[in-house]
């Protein structure tokens, strides 16, 4: 669970948990020595088209991606 | 990629060959018993041009899709691992919060997890058919359901009669391998782009290579796990537990079901993943023994033609030589 100091402050920033341990693990990832932590590193890669539909019809998708 | 293509070309062009294979064969079989019809225009062999032309394509056929069968095959192997493993991400969850999927909510999110790619079966049709269910089933006046589709079968499919309740779609997320930082982030965006009581995960979950459950998981927002704790509805025993350090409940509740939301979401995705797998795998296997079958019929045609050809050839030359000797 999160510290107990630290949720009002990024929850006031908008994020959500999900964002806030992703941020956590990051950091712990980034902890990790060679050749370790190159391999984790590119093990998670985001990458994924989102589009948001009004009426009934898809706006234009917005890509998440870390390889550009 | 390009296989899949390339079979989706050979599909096309033969898909008129392959409907009509049964007039063919018929009027092969009819030029068979009457050879000089055929034989009007000067022509005395009947031509097997056509029969040979098929049998290469459906060899070529065949070979595409036992290389795609081995492909599937080679994936699977990959992802059921990581699907098994995956399943104890979810499993403290359902055990503290429960899997309350008749709980009676306003707004419902259906999040129908389908595959980018066809030729692997009918696990999309699956998913989308239970998604439908779903929302007609929490349908009612005051009551509204929202799409959340992955993939662009299920979107293909559901643009057609509910594209107005479509709240999101999001495809391309298996062009790397699946991990939790993606399925994270998608999570993330979901939960920021729709507001939910519900959220209902539609998904096919892995069995064996050819047994697919459609399943349905049930994440609720933390309003409606703390109204049923304190009622002491179906999440009654939430109660029982004892919350430490300085956090409020609701405070502890609302991560609490966000971190579920996007376990439960990844393990719905590999999942389906394997599903879709398992699924190309035997869907390839069978269309290879199809082609090998289609492959059987189409040289025992040809070589009956020939051989009728043959003996038509013979009976002329024989009848000829005993014209002139008689």
């Amino acid at each position: 669970m999160a510290s107990t100091g630290a949720v009002p402050f990024w929850r006031a920033a908008g994020m959500t948990y999900i964002t806030y341990s992703n941020i956590c693990a990051n950091l712990v990832r980034n902890c990790l020595k060679e050749p370790h932590k190159t391999e984790v590193l590119s093990r998670e890669k985001v990458h994924f088209s989102l589009s948001k539909w009004v009426d009934g019809k898809a706006q234009k998708p917005t890509l998440r991606s870390d390889d550009h | 990629m390009a296989m899949a293509a390339a079979l989706r070309r050979e599909g096309k062009r033969l898909a008129p060959l392959i409907s009509s294979q049964q007039p063919i064969n018929t009027t092969l079989r009819s030029s068979l018993i009457s050879p000089e019809q055929s034989s009007i225009g000067g022509a005395r062999s009947i031509s097997t041009q056509i029969v040979r032309n098929r049998m290469k394509s459906v060899k070529n056929i065949q070979k595409i899709t036992k290389a795609m069968k081995m492909v599937a095959a080679s994936k699977l192997r990959a992802v059921q691992t990581r699907a098994e493993n995956s399943r104890g991400l979810w499993q403290p969850f359902t055990a503290l919060l429960g899997d309350a999927i008749s709980i009676d909510v306003k707004k419902n999110v259906v999040i129908t997890v389908s595959s980018d790619k066809g030729l692997c079966g009918g696990i999309n049709s699956t998913s989308v058919k239970i998604s439908r269910a779903l929302s007609r089933l929490n349908s009612g006046p005051e009551k509204e359901t929202k799409y959340v589709i992955l993939g662009e079968k299920a979107k293909a499919q559901l643009i057609r009669d509910s594209k107005n309740d479509i709240a999101l779609s999001l495809t391309e997320l298996q062009k790397n391998p699946l991990n939790y930082t993606q399925i994270s982030v998608l999570a993330d965006d979901i939960l920021k782009n729709v507001e939910y009581d519900a959220l209902r995960i539609v998904f096919n979950k892995f069995h064996s290579v050819v047994q697919f459950i459609p399943t349905v998981s049930t994440v609720l927002s933390p309003e409606v796990v703390e109204r049923e704790a304190e009622t002491g509805g179906r999440l009654g025993e939430l109660d029982a537990y004892e919350i430490e350090g300085g956090e409020t409940k609701s405070e502890i509740l609302q991560n609490l079901s966000e971190f579920q939301f996007s376990c439960v979401m990844f393990n719905a995705v590999l999942e389906n993943a394997c599903s879709e797998q398992g699924a190309r795998m035997s869907a390839m296997d069978s269309s290879s023994r199809n082609a090998g079958d289609m492959l059987d019929r189409l040289t025992l045609t040809y070589n009956r033609t020939r051989q009728a050809s043959i003996t038509t050839e013979l009976i002329e030359i024989i009848s000829g030589a005993s014209a002139l000797t008689g």
